[in-house]
């Protein structure tokens, strides 16, 4: 009987150039999905404690979602697992495109690759072969020719071939590196390109044709038929420059409504996300100048050079992922060398503009298609070269560590030069390639309260000072510094309260200060976010799916028609608690002490900025931390799970 | 699952010529045979095989079809929500996705490039989330 998913894995040794097929039983589905939670419980179980993470050891998984193909929608992400070389934590990082089928059409549910290969080669897969096979001739060419190629190489009558390939920060082992497939999208946190290129694995290509068959696709169809009525509803809205006035008025207010993702989303099929850019500089939520600056520093006339319509009046077409009806991406056009790039997105351009004080609108798009094409990740590059030109300004650094370039606030060409010196590993940029932790490790000098991290992660642009759940979720989580789990904002879009009755529903209209205080809600809305994105992790979906609302977004009924489950919805969000608690426990099998984690003082505005958007605004993280890993039944000192919680969820 | 060939098959190897993803293999006139690991389903040798010695996953033999009347993909514009579903699936490239720079659309929707290359297999039909493509015999 059909169950949507494939039901088992293929783990490559590329020491000794081995394939093995491994059936995983359903239970295991059951318990732990696809994607993200299935790669957990097989690198738990797998990985030796302390594996060095770019050492033979470590793995690198691909894992598809348990929804891709099913007749789903917002369902086509893939996720690449492992030991991140970056924070020495559990690591995963997702992505979307066409990869994601891809994988299942090979018939596996995850490909997993250990152990290190003596020469680059790239694995081959189709439906009469799979071999690694030489990427030397790839090997120093950039993610997006790279991938161009091996299309050409095996592009034939029938399917279109889907590749997943690092650039050359990959194949240097910058730690701040992602793998990338379709023309540049990157699964770029955690570091896992590093761990590609320490395997000296360049690419993956995929041309499997395996079926992937739901339980009931009437159901599946029927669900997706009317998740797609509240996608198409879109009424015209406000002008790009006038998100700020928007933003503004929502600063003053003392305050704020609940947020309907369903607003979100018409921002978002408007413009994608850089419909965000100035009216989250307005309200607080971007981070100005490596974070000690604030919203005076960055006026709307700044601002105002990447308003939402300079990039949809460049952008050529829409880009949709697979099985994506909203259509968030896009493909611009740009002067200079590139001629065209993937839109850039709301952290990228917040990371290289406003974080590093620039003001240039194209070497934005020019440094986020160098980034996507050599493979690293615009959030960290954003905040190495933020970190650098602090210390340069501070005196920390002078011209002469820096090759004679002048690392000044708002300098574009100096940034870009040090963009190419961290790609190319050469001089300076040879250090702070391996993002801000390790860089004020090796400068020194006191440059370590200039680093903003969590964990070795940089966060990313979504201040904690506006909405405390992103400080907690940076410090929290078992991939330290991810935006992309939840916040106090995201509880409200994510509506979960609608289906799971024990869930708090937040008040209409809530005062400000109320976000700051810490109290038993806060932490079941963050909980709750966690346990829901580890299942749309597992599922394969798409965050901004889910904005929509749990009730617009299906998610659970999906999974219950895809599989023949009938699962009920605590049932399901058990398993986003048994995903989480795994997580974490890896970490902890690997010698991470979580409450190392915690964001910088200077994030948490202690002291409280003394003007801006958030103004005396502080979070109390400690208090914060302490009662998640309560309520999660860990240890509230250490955030260690206890034996009989894990028990409880069933992890041997 | 896959589909079988039976003995009254004459080794013509029409079906061989169509199978989109070489399933089929065998000597010219012997009964040729198909590969179920690389079988995908999609009936097409069924409907071409001039002798009805191909039978479907279920063990039932298939109808021979004029290849005139085989079931093609009609889309409606209004529905289709760019997700590419269809094109991904799509075994024989039939379905493609405009270029780029020569889309005058603000997305990209896809459209039969040659419909000759149909086989009629009904993969886009059911791979579309919102039933924008319905399969019509022409």
């Amino acid at each position: 009987m059909a169950k949507g998913y494939m039901g088992k894995i293929l783990v490559v040794d590329l020491s000794k150039n081995e394939f093995k097929e491994e059936i995983i039983p359903d239970d295991v589905y059951e318990k732990y999905l696809s994607g993200t939670g299935l790669g957990a419980y097989y690198l738990y179980h797998n990985m030796p404690a302390n594996a060095d993470p770019l050492g033979p050891d470590n793995y690198i998984g691909f894992m598809s979602g348990l929804l891709t193909g099913t007749g789903s929608l917002f369902t086509g992400r893939w996720m690449a697992v492992g030991k991140s070389p970056l924070t020495g934590t559990w690591g995963d990082a997702n992505c979307g495109g066409n990869f994601s089928p891809a994988i299942k059409q090979c018939g596996y549910d995850g490909i997993f690759f250990k152990g290190i290969s003596d020469k680059p080669v790239y694995l081959y897969i189709d439906a009469k072969t799979m071999e690694l096979r030489d990427a030397s001739d790839l090997w120093g060419i950039d993610a997006v020719d790279a991938e161009q190629l091996l299309i050409e190489r095996y592009a034939k009558q029938g399917k279109t071939p889907r590749v997943a390939t690092i650039g050359q920060s990959g194949e240097k082992c910058s730690l701040i590196s992602g793998i990338c497939n379709d023309r540049g999208r990157i699964a770029a946190r955690s570091g896992l390109g590093a761990v590609m290129g320490s395997k000296k694995l360049k690419a993956l290509v995929l041309l499997g044709n395996k079926p992937i068959t739901p339980h009931n696709y009437d159901e599946m169809k029927k669900l997706s038929k009317m998740c797609n009525r509240w996608v198409n509803f879109q009424p015209p809205f406000v002008t790009g420059p006038a998100t700020a006035y928007v933003g503004k008025l929502m600063r003053y207010l003392p305050h704020q409504l609940v947020m309907d993702g369903m607003l979100y989303k018409i921002f978002l099929r408007k413009w994608g996300t850089v419909s965000m850019n100035q009216l989250s500089v307005e309200i607080g939520d971007s981070p100005i100048k490596n974070w000690d600056g604030s919203s005076d520093d960055w006026p709307v006339s700044h601002s105002n050079i990447v308003n939402p319509d300079v990039f949809t009046d460049c952008e050529i077409v829409k880009y949709h992922c697979y099985s994506c009806p909203l259509g968030c991406g896009g493909i611009c056009s740009m002067s200079g060398k590139y001629e065209e790039t993937h839109k850039p997105e709301y952290e990228t351009v917040i990371c290289l503009g406003a974080l590093c004080m620039n003001t240039d609108k194209d070497s934005i798009f020019y440094m986020n298609e160098m980034l996507n094409r050599a493979g690293m990740d615009t959030i960290s590059a954003g905040h190495v070269l933020a970190f650098a030109i602090e210390c340069y300004e501070k005196g920390i650094i002078t011209k002469d560590d820096t090759d004679g370039i002048e690392l000044t606030w708002g300098n574009t060409d100096a940034m870009i030069e040090m963009l190419q010196l961290m790609i190319d590993r050469k001089g300076i940029g040879d250090i702070l390639a391996d993002g801000v932790r390790v860089a004020a490790q090796k400068i020194g000098k006191g440059s370590e309260k200039f680093a903003i991290h969590a964990g070795g992660q940089e966060p990313a642009a979504h201040d904690g000072r506006a909405d405390p759940g992103f400080a907690l979720h940076y410090s929290v989580e078992a991939t330290p510094g991810r935006h992309t789990i939840g916040a106090y904002l995201y509880y409200e879009m994510f509506q979960l309260w609608k289906r799971l009755k024990d869930l708090p529903a937040p008040k209409m209209l809530y005062h400000k200060d109320t976000k700051y205080t810490v109290d038993e809600e806060k932490i079941q809305m963050a909980a709750a976010c966690s346990k829901y994105m580890n299942i749309i992790n597992g599922a394969g979906a798409c965050m901004f799916g889910a904005f929509l609302g749990i009730t617009r977004m299906p998610l659970f009924d999906w999974l219950n028609a895809a599989t023949g489950w009938n699962k009920s919805d605590e049932e399901i969000m058990q398993i986003g608690e048994r995903i989480q608690t795994i997580k974490q426990d890896f970490n902890v099998k690997h010698g991470i002490e979580p409450k190392n984690n915690k964001v910088p003082l200077r994030t948490l505005g202690q002291p409280p900025q003394t003007r801006g958007s958030n103004k005396g605004r502080s979070v109390n993280l400690d208090k914060l931390m302490s009662e998640y890993w309560q309520f999660f039944g860990w240890n509230s000192e250490t955030g260690k799970p206890s034996t009989e919680t894990k028990r409880a969820l069933g992890i041997e | 699952m896959s589909y079988t060939i039976k003995d009254a098959c004459i080794g013509c190897e029409v079906c061989k010529r169509l199978c989109p993803v070489d399933a089929i293999y065998g000597e010219k006139e012997n009964v040729q045979k198909i590969d179920e690991d690389l079988c995908i389903d999609c009936g097409a040798c069924g409907k071409i095989c001039p002798k009805g010695a191909i039978y479907d996953d279920f063990g039932v033999q298939c109808e021979i079809v004029k290849r005139s009347k085989w079931d093609r993909p009609k889309f409606d514009v209004s529905k289709c929500t760019s997700c590419l579903s269809c094109v991904d699936i799509c075994p024989v490239k039939c379905l493609l996705i405009p270029d780029i720079e020569e889309t005058n659309q603000d997305r990209l929707i896809p459209f039969i490039s040659e419909i000759n290359t149909c086989i009629g297999c009904g993969f886009c039909e059911l791979k579309c989330p919102v039933e924008a493509i319905i399969m019509v015999s022409s």
